[in-house]
């Protein structure tokens, strides 16, 4: 469940949390042939279809899987603050908590770090696991650890290519990276979505909630 | 539309204080602390420990560098008749849009239109001065070109704090009276015989213009201000002290606004700044100065330090 809360008298409702996945491919109707049907780069397109005014939906739909509550958590492998090579496979079995975030040594991501840091025991006493990813490099992600002395895997998603791939969405009409977190279930099926960008420490709180309440 | 605390006490007008006043030099005791925590030493440490900061350096520092303290009874601080005559000037392009506002408006019987455009005016001032304040304070350097002068001056306005306290009137407004200057005497061309232009740009250069002097206030202590401004810092009208305070405190990223303040709780509350702040990282890849510790630039050196000097 995609939540999204702002502080009282927030003023930026309209502009937080824009729902539209960057998708890698443009659709310009325009350029679409006036046949009734056509190809696309594989994907067979109608005209009678709302083509001409390419909805956010449809584009979500065909072209970039967006991972949300109930779907199966696709498979990666990407490396760890130590350059290690670590698979998303590794920690089947157990529940997992996900949270992809802006960047390293970043307010908001060091609030969140530090939160995740700080209730880590409790994610562990519910039998999860956390783990952290953002665009950064391995040694980012080495130094962020060790200054704030975290202890969990950050994973470095070099191109953005899983946050891509996952369809977290960006913030600020796609400016901001978007920070959202997922709880896998012990067979990586999806459970929660949580996405706040400017409250970092409530994605602890919800997650924790919703591991305690499982 | 320029805020400027002040021009940052550097050392052209403290070489140039050395230079006319070193006969007296060696009466000024004044005391600087190399700590980079903001730890108030003992008057009795400070007493015991007069030092002048660096004095060589000092001769042969650049405007790059902003670690000269600032002296009370400084020449920096006083106002020369080249201050006098910007802020004469300024206020004299403020005074001719409102004069035109209200003029057009007795011609043309409306009250409610330039009165509320002058109000927005005065709404906008406080979110300008904000915007400004958070763009000086967070980026650039002394290097800057155009603002390096002003990014200076906050810096040392964020070291020294009290000295704006110190600052005569003129010495404080100029830079702004200036800005405004330039600013405005086209507007009032261009604004033609508009009310609610001129209400506008009146109110809004005007609280622009004075922002460095409702900025000044907000550092004084209650017992040092006229009771009238008390009373209009305490309805919300002018900064408050308090509101002001805290954005001298750690982490520094917080009550940017300097005319009412009114928008400074909307502006924290909704992270406008921090999203900024996400902004500008990601797009141009630079950090703004508060997402780093505090380090001497920014710590703040207590006034009681230098009070040594009156001694």
């Amino acid at each position: 469940m995609a939540s999204f809360s702002l502080p009282t008298n927030q003023t930026l409702p309209s502009l937080l949390h824009s729902h539209t996945p960057k998708a890698t491919l443009t659709l310009n109707p325009s350029l679409l042939p006036k046949s009734s049907q056509s190809q696309f780069l594989g994907l067979k397109l109608s005209n009678s279809s709302p083509l001409s005014v390419p909805s956010s939906s449809y584009v979500k739909g065909s072209i970039v899987a967006k991972i949300k509550e109930g779907s199966l958590a696709p498979a990666f492998t990407l490396k760890d603050q130590d350059g290690k090579t670590v698979s998303l496979s590794k920690f089947k079995g157990k529940p997992v908590v996900l949270y992809f975030y802006p960047a390293d040594e970043t307010p908001g991501c060091t609030k969140q770090a530090c939160a995740f840091r700080d209730s880590y025991e409790k994610f562990k006493k519910a039998g999860a696991e956390v783990i952290g990813i953002s665009g950064d490099d391995p040694s980012s992600h080495k130094a962020f650890k060790q200054k704030y002395k975290l202890p969990f895997t950050l994973l470095s998603d070099e191109g953005n290519k899983v946050r891509k791939e996952w369809g977290v969405p960006a913030d600020l009409f796609g400016a901001l990276p978007g920070r959202q977190t997922y709880v896998l279930d012990k067979n990586g099926v999806v459970r929660l979505v949580y996405n706040n960008q400017f409250q970092p420490e409530k994605h602890i709180d919800e997650t924790l909630k919703f591991l305690q309440s499982a | 539309m320029a805020i400027l605390p002040h021009h940052n006490p550097t050392l052209r007008p403290l070489q140039h204080a050395r230079l006319s006043h070193h006969n007296s030099l060696p009466a000024r005791i004044h005391c600087s602390t190399t700590s980079t925590t903001p730890a108030k030493p003992s008057r009795d440490q400070i007493i015991k420990q007069p030092t002048i900061i660096n004095p060589p350096t000092a001769l042969v520092q650049t405007s790059a560098t902003v670690s000269a303290r600032p002296v009370l009874n400084d020449p920096s601080l006083q106002s020369t008749w080249s201050h006098r005559v910007w802020v004469a000037s300024g206020c004299t392009t403020v005074l001719i849009s409102l004069a035109k506002s209200l003029t057009t408006a007795v011609d043309s019987h409306i009250w409610i239109e330039p009165i509320l455009a002058g109000f927005i005016g005065y709404v906008l001032a406080d979110l300008g001065s904000g915007i400004y304040h958070w763009g000086i304070d967070n980026y650039g350097d002394s290097e800057t070109p155009f603002f390096g002068t002003q990014i200076e001056a906050f810096q040392g306005h964020h070291k020294w704090p009290w000295t704006i306290t110190r600052r005569q009137f003129a010495n404080n407004l100029h830079a702004l009276a200036r800005a405004v200057t330039f600013t405005v005497i086209p507007l009032d061309l261009i604004c033609n015989d508009n009310a609610v232009l001129h209400g506008f740009v009146g109110v809004c250069s005007g609280c622009i213009m004075f922002s460095q002097q409702f900025h000044a206030w907000a550092h004084c202590t209650k017992s040092k201000l006229p009771a009238a401004v008390v009373a209009l810092q305490d309805a919300g009208i002018l900064v408050s002290r308090s509101q002001h305070a805290a954005h001298h405190r750690p982490p520094y990223n917080n009550n940017y606004c300097i005319v009412s303040g009114v928008w400074n709780e909307i502006l924290d509350n909704s992270k406008f700044f921090e999203a900024m702040e996400m902004i500008l990282f990601f797009k141009l890849g630079v950090r703004p100065r508060s997402w780093t510790e505090p380090n001497s630039d920014w710590t703040e050196e207590t006034e009681s330090k230098s009070l040594i000097s009156e001694l």
